[in-house]
């Protein structure tokens, strides 16, 4: 009778236990998917859609930018089925690793150090780090921000930029989760200055005419790259997205949906 | 390649040990804070008169029925900058909303302790003669404290844990430093698992600290007799 009674209570967890790793079967094997010949017939993206015009959701709540369509246009040149799921970036990162996604597909900067753990595609864009400050700032260049408070998305290359002006461990690095915090908090008084990619500036500001922001470009940035991340040794992938990255190249595409030419 | 790379740790050691410090440093000043403004909400709730009653009743409703991230993110991004014009520092902003959170929390355990203590107290206080505040003071309070003293010490270890959140208004604790080396390396398991351990030396400190409290208040409790020898 105890033992019954015991079951009871135990069955419906066993059970929800059961399905959930049932789900997390299926959720492994989303990877890319192939036909019998073995060849990629559908690729999962990951990203994090904070980061407007590149990702960010629609109303529906899909992801939607510049990264969604670009991989779009390739995969319909390809002929592959193409998804771009909203993971954030950290987790992006680790299921590409871990293989819970194909891909990460979110305006990422090709680094020499993300390339010892990652492999890139070929850039898709060109893209400059800019500085926004107030209009009323007296800010001119990178060199003036040496002692103030710099506020930047936390671990992207203005992140880094920032780093390298101030070193490593400076308190006046104001690092957030996405970058339109760090932009409130340049026009909220508690940092001089924010450093992010061009184009996200760009458009907050078209999208805010009104907002007493200005930018900065500076020399002394690097050009970065954005490129497609996959898993090291992914060669197979890797090829699919550079010859479609390619064909949308050359017929004008790419150009087309980021409004500037590269290379 | 090894499986874990402590050295990527031990390069951030100062990051680390700044983190730590600001862990410990907001928790207590928003623990402190906390209990001071809790056992004024508290005593509010217990009050007989409406006007006191009623504002301390709702605000413990609305920080106790919301996220205390969401309320980080008010603070910080849309109160401090309304009223002042500009947002202070993630000290000011995470220190602010550790306290007006946990206050909260604190108030309902000094509501409950004041009022497990037998209403005969009161009377009997109030018959020789003390006033509603003296008898609150002199005879409630102390009695209520004893028996408080274990839900403030979980109080303390979650609000410990809950200073974690400060990271999304960029405040540099220990979590802050672990995403950071996180993003920096691309590994998880290195800074995350080092995050866990700090944590829990600091909560292994508070609840060690709490029991040694506890017994110190405990009715039994004879400072002339050796330890471990009173029951």
């Amino acid at each position: 009778m105890k033992k019954n009674k015991l079951f009871k209570i135990i069955a419906p967890f066993a059970a929800v236990t059961m399905i959930l790793a049932a789900c997390g079967a299926d959720k492994d094997s989303t990877g890319a998917s192939t036909d019998d010949a073995g060849k990629i017939t559908k690729i999962v993206a990951g990203t994090e859609a904070t980061y407007a015009p590149f990702e960010y959701l629609d109303t529906k709540g899909n992801v939607v930018g510049l990264d969604a369509e670009i991989l779009a246009a390739i995969g319909e040149e390809m002929g592959i089925e193409t998804e771009i799921e909203n993971t954030g970036w950290d987790a992006m990162m680790s299921q590409v690793t871990t293989g819970g996604i194909d891909m990460g597909a979110a305006a990422i900067t090709i680094t020499d150090e993300r390339k010892e753990t990652y492999d890139f595609t070929d850039p898709y864009y060109e893209a400059s780090l800019l500085i926004v400050t107030k209009e009323d700032s007296k800010i001119e260049k990178l060199d003036e921000l040496k002692d103030s408070k710099i506020a930047v998305q936390m671990n992207t290359t203005g992140h880094i930029a920032a780093q390298e002006l101030q070193g490593k461990g400076s308190k006046n690095i104001l690092a957030y989760e996405n970058f339109s915090v760090a932009l409130t908090e340049v026009l909220n008084g508690s940092a001089e200055a924010a450093i992010g990619d061009n184009a996200v500036i760009l458009e907050y500001i078209k999208n805010n005419p009104d907002s007493g922001l200005k930018t900065i470009e500076d020399d002394s940035f690097e050009v970065d790259y954005f490129g497609f991340m996959v898993k090291k040794g992914n060669k197979e992938l890797l090829d699919v997205l550079n010859e479609g990255l390619g064909k949308i190249k050359e017929n004008g595409k790419l150009a087309e949906i980021t409004g500037t030419e590269i290379e | 390649m090894d499986f874990f790379r402590w050295d990527i740790i031990w390069d951030y050691r100062e990051l680390y040990l700044s983190g730590f410090l600001t862990t410990i440093i907001l928790t207590l000043c928003g623990y402190i804070g906390g209990v001071i403004f809790g056992l004024l909400l508290g005593l509010g709730q217990v009050s007989n008169k409406k006007w006191i009653y009623w504002p301390a009743k709702i605000y413990i409703d609305v920080f106790r029925g919301t996220p205390m991230l969401v309320q980080l993110l008010l603070i910080h991004l849309a109160v401090i900058p309304t009223i002042f014009g500009e947002s202070m520092s993630w000290w000011v902003s995470g220190i602010v909303g550790l306290i007006l959170n946990s206050a909260a929390y604190n108030a309902e355990i000094f509501r409950a302790g004041i009022q497990s203590i037998d209403k005969g107290q009161m009377e009997a206080a109030r018959s020789l003669g003390l006033t509603h505040s003296q008898a609150m003071r002199k005879v409630i309070l102390p009695q209520a404290f004893r028996r408080m003293i274990p839900p403030l010490g979980n109080e303390f270890i979650a609000l410990l844990k809950d200073s974690s959140l400060v990271t999304v208004i960029a405040g540099a604790e220990i979590l802050y430093v672990s995403k950071v080396v996180a993003g920096t390396y691309q590994r998880f398991w290195e800074p995350y698992l080092f995050a866990a351990f700090l944590y829990l030396v600091l909560t292994y400190t508070a609840t060690k600290i709490i029991a040694m409290v506890e017994k110190r208040v405990d009715i039994n409790y004879n400072p002339r007799k050796k330890r471990g020898t009173h029951k």
